[in-house]
């Protein structure tokens, strides 16, 4: 029963320290209310620059088009495209597009009109889906056709329908929201308690390392518990998206990665000697989990030897299982892989995190 | 001139007043003690004389120039040593001295004959990383720094703490040699030996001025503070027969460097026994042996009758111990800590709580129950660290140097303690550094370079070699000592 004790001890901790509470509520509040605005792949509020030189009706009219598109902001003629082309390289404009003498008469004539697009790619979105856009509207305007033709492809778009991108962010807000609350807060714990040589003194008591450890993981167990709940709340009342699937497996997986991260934290905790150390340590795994997830960039499209790291990247089956079960609603049978993998590199990590804590050397 | 004048000083934290309307002056050449017992506003005052924090009212000048508006001359005029974390742990020892002779715009070479008395002892290990030497040397090595610039006045906040006696006598006659070259020394130091050392002391009590007069006045005005009357120890429980620690022949090795080597004795329950020796003469690696933290190369030993090699856990049920950094939990309270560590040793709650209860009545502790251990004046911390350690009426208590730093009175106080729980038949393993506490054991054994050169009462000791005190007893053997690199 020494547990109760040991994890009373590690909550009061947590709510004497003057700045841990007011962390862990921010937290989750800033990342959910924040981040999916700014977190859009969407590319708006693109600048041209026109360089007519024809100036017909029709070339006219292909101008009064762009200026009313909502994607671009229509930032004026310039005279020649030399001038057009300084403005881009002053930041001032993303796109140009050169309207040739001939296009009207050509465009009559039924020959090919041509216009020149030139676009910014130092960033290299906003270049390609800005002449994209912009292309789109030309051929239009050219060959009203074309628009006929295109419907009659249809595209199907699944489970997102109107291919929402925060509810594709923020199931990928709540795996980073977990990581850092459950990850690095274990990380300063046992080294925190070896700097200020409290260690010792529970290293010479009859305490079990099982019961020492758990002490430690129960409160940030419960920590995740409350984080996910609050990101759960948000995403319905800021932005109206609640999850398709079933809550209480929303729960299994944040308990899950939870558990990981927790006893990772306390992992690179037991083997390290400064807090420095630990965080630094800590840090870089915790970015190549990331980025090697498949949280932000298909993890298809990854080179074959990146994406064998998959397997063993729990983030990478959290990400997979959530989003299964928030956009598109599945039930256990879906996730059962990914539950059991997370699960099976949860227990392990736990037990190595009794394993690498030491009270005899 | 006077090197230093405080007129009228006072300086407050919130409600808490440090100094209240101090004034001295030091005058040029002079070696000046400020001493009185913990959280006296020592500490504040040095920091008000090194220009690092600001007087609420007074003034205050340092060879001549105001501590407020020109902090910058006297930054250039001073050294400054505190207690505790004056060198970096990572650098070597070259590394540190040339670090802090940079800072102050000198070089090693352009400062070398104001050190070389005390860093020639210590050169031999200048590629050596600062953390791993013994704390005589690294006191050496703080005084270097704080000497490499030449300074004209050196300010010592307690530089000896947790260092033994011989090392401490030592730097004490560097101290000396440095006044011979007109350098100005404030020292503070809870050690009676080196007040006796200074020229004048001012006793600082409660953010006041005491008194200020010859170190033998003082301590004689004082003598309540300073010079308590020695304990007494009333044999109330008979020493059994019956032997609590047996160790024989026990070796602890790092690779060829044998830190405990081949060391055997017995202690009988009910012993207040002293364990004894230099600053790295091995005596915490053989108590984390005796604790159950480390287990000896070779050997064998037992603990409260349970084998110091396989049953570790078991004497861990057994033992109480409370180390030299302070161990209790600073953000949790009084009765929280102790409840932990009570439930730790499967304790229940309702008695948990009816022995927190007698425990604070015990100790007059009662209205500070709720209080963070944080904000406790450090003897009050270690004498709860004491009483926590003891608390699950364990049969050894391992206390490893449980009074570093603290006051006189205070150390007298948590003496008693030990007493106390002597009495209840508790054996009682200690280091310590002050010699008065050896006296204050029944038995006590001295180890030089990883052996155990001496053991006895410390009458047997003083007779066998002939030697006055304990004090001298201790320097005699532990000059003896060839494993000085460490």
């Amino acid at each position: 029963m020494t547990l109760k004790y040991l994890i009373q001890k590690e909550f009061l901790q947590i709510r004497r320290n003057a700045f841990l509470p007011r962390l862990i509520i921010a937290f989750p509040i800033v990342i959910m209310c924040v981040i999916p605005w700014v977190m859009s792949m969407e590319v708006k509020n693109i600048k041209v620059d026109i360089v007519d030189n024809e100036r017909s009706t029709l070339s006219q009219q292909l101008v009064h088009r762009i200026e009313a598109s909502t994607y671009f902001i229509f930032n004026g003629q310039k005279p020649t495209y030399q001038s057009a082309l300084k403005e881009i390289e002053e930041g001032k404009a993303d796109i140009v597009l050169v309207i040739p003498p001939d296009y009207g008469k050509n465009e009559m004539l039924g020959k090919d009109s041509q216009v020149l697009i030139a676009a910014n790619a130092v960033n290299g979105t906003k270049g390609s889906m800005g002449a994209a856009y912009l292309s789109q509207i030309v051929t239009s305007h050219v060959q009203p056709s074309m628009e006929a033709i295109r419907s009659g492809v249809s595209t199907l778009l699944l489970y997102n329908k109107h291919q929402n991108y925060k509810l594709f962010m923020i199931p990928a807000l709540f795996a980073i929201v977990m990581m850092l609350m459950t990850g690095f807060l274990p990380t300063l714990n046992i080294v925190g308690e070896k700097e200020a040589g409290t260690i010792e003194q529970i290293n010479v008591t009859p305490v079990s390392k099982w019961s020492f450890i758990l002490a430690k993981l129960i409160p940030y167990w419960m920590i995740a518990l409350f984080v996910i709940t609050v990101s759960l709340l948000l995403a319905w009342i800021v932005y109206g998206i609640t999850s398709a699937g079933s809550i209480g497996l929303i729960y299994l997986l944040a308990m899950l990665l939870a558990l990981f991260f927790s006893s990772f934290g306390l992992i690179v905790s037991n083997y390290s000697n400064t807090m420095q150390q630990a965080i630094f340590v800590m840090w870089f795994f915790v970015v190549c989990i990331m980025l090697l997830s498949g949280l932000f960039t298909p993890t298809r499209s990854m080179p074959s030897w990146a994406y064998l790291t998959t397997y063993i990247n729990p983030m990478h089956y959290f990400i997979d299982a959530i989003r299964t079960v928030f956009i598109r609603g599945g039930g256990f049978s879906d996730i059962a892989h990914q539950v059991f993998a997370l699960l099976g590199i949860g227990l392990f990590m736990g037990g190595w995190a009794v394993q690498s804590y030491k009270k005899n050397n | 001139m006077n090197a230093i004048e405080v007129n009228n000083i006072s300086k407050s934290y919130g409600k808490v007043k440090a100094l209240d309307g101090v004034s001295f002056s030091v005058g040029k050449g002079e070696v000046f003690g400020l001493i009185g017992p913990d959280g006296a506003g020592k500490t504040s005052m040095y920091r008000i004389l090194c220009t690092l924090l600001l007087p609420d009212s007074g003034t205050a000048t340092v060879d001549g120039f105001d501590t407020v508006t020109q902090m910058n001359e006297i930054r250039r005029r001073v050294g400054y040593m505190p207690g505790r974390f004056s060198l970096y742990q990572d650098l070597t020892v070259q590394e540190n001295l040339e670090f802090f002779a940079t800072l102050f715009g000198t070089t090693i070479e352009e400062g070398y004959d104001s050190i070389k008395a005390i860093y020639s002892q210590i050169e031999r290990f200048r590629d050596r990383k600062a953390g791993a030497l013994s704390g005589g040397m690294k006191q050496k090595l703080a005084l270097s720094c704080a000497l490499v610039h030449q300074p004209s006045v050196l300010f010592l906040d307690e530089p000896t703490t947790g260092v033994d006696p011989v090392s401490r006598k030592e730097l004490w006659e560097m101290l000396l040699m440095l006044k011979e070259r007109d350098i100005t020394i404030v020292a503070s130091t809870p050690y009676l030996d080196e007040v006796r050392c200074c020229e004048r002391v001012a006793f600082l009590h409660r953010g006041k001025i005491q008194g200020i007069d010859t170190p033998e006045r003082i301590l004689h005005q004082f003598a309540d503070i300073f010079n308590p009357p020695g304990l007494s120890h009333a044999k109330e429980t008979e020493v059994k027969e019956e032997n609590v620690i047996e160790v024989s022949h026990l070796v602890k090795a790092f690779g060829n460097f044998h830190a405990v080597d081949d060391i055997s004795f017995n202690v009988k329950r009910g012993e207040i026994f002293g364990f004894l020796g230099a600053n790295g003469a091995g005596k915490t690696t053989a108590m984390h042996m005796f604790t159950g933290l480390n287990q000896p190369t070779s050997g064998t030993g037992r603990v409260a009758g349970y084998d110091i090699r396989t049953e570790y856990e078991q004497i861990k049920r057994h033992i109480g111990y409370m180390s030299q950094k302070f161990s209790l939990y600073e953000d949790l309270t009084v009765a929280e800590n102790i409840r932990l560590f009570a439930g730790i040793y499967g304790m229940k709650d309702a008695e948990i709580s009816r022995k927190t209860d007698e425990l604070l009545e015990r100790m007059q502790f009662t209205e500070h129950k709720n209080t963070l251990v944080a904000s406790l004046p450090l003897g009050w911390k270690q004498k709860l660290a004491f009483s926590v350690s003891i608390f699950h009426e364990p049969s050894v208590v391992f206390l490893d140097e449980p009074t570093g730093g603290v006051d006189p009175a205070t150390r007298r106080q948590f003496w008693e303690l030990i007493y106390e729980a002597a009495g209840r038949g508790i054996t009682v393993f200690v280091t310590t550094h002050y010699m008065d506490e050896a006296e204050y054991c029944d038995r006590i054994s001295i180890m030089v370079d990883g052996k155990i050169s001496a053991i006895g009462t410390p009458d047997e000791l003083k007779k066998q070699f002939h030697q006055p005190d304990m004090d001298h007893v201790f320097t005699y053997l532990a000059r003896q000592a060839t494993r000085k690199s460490d």
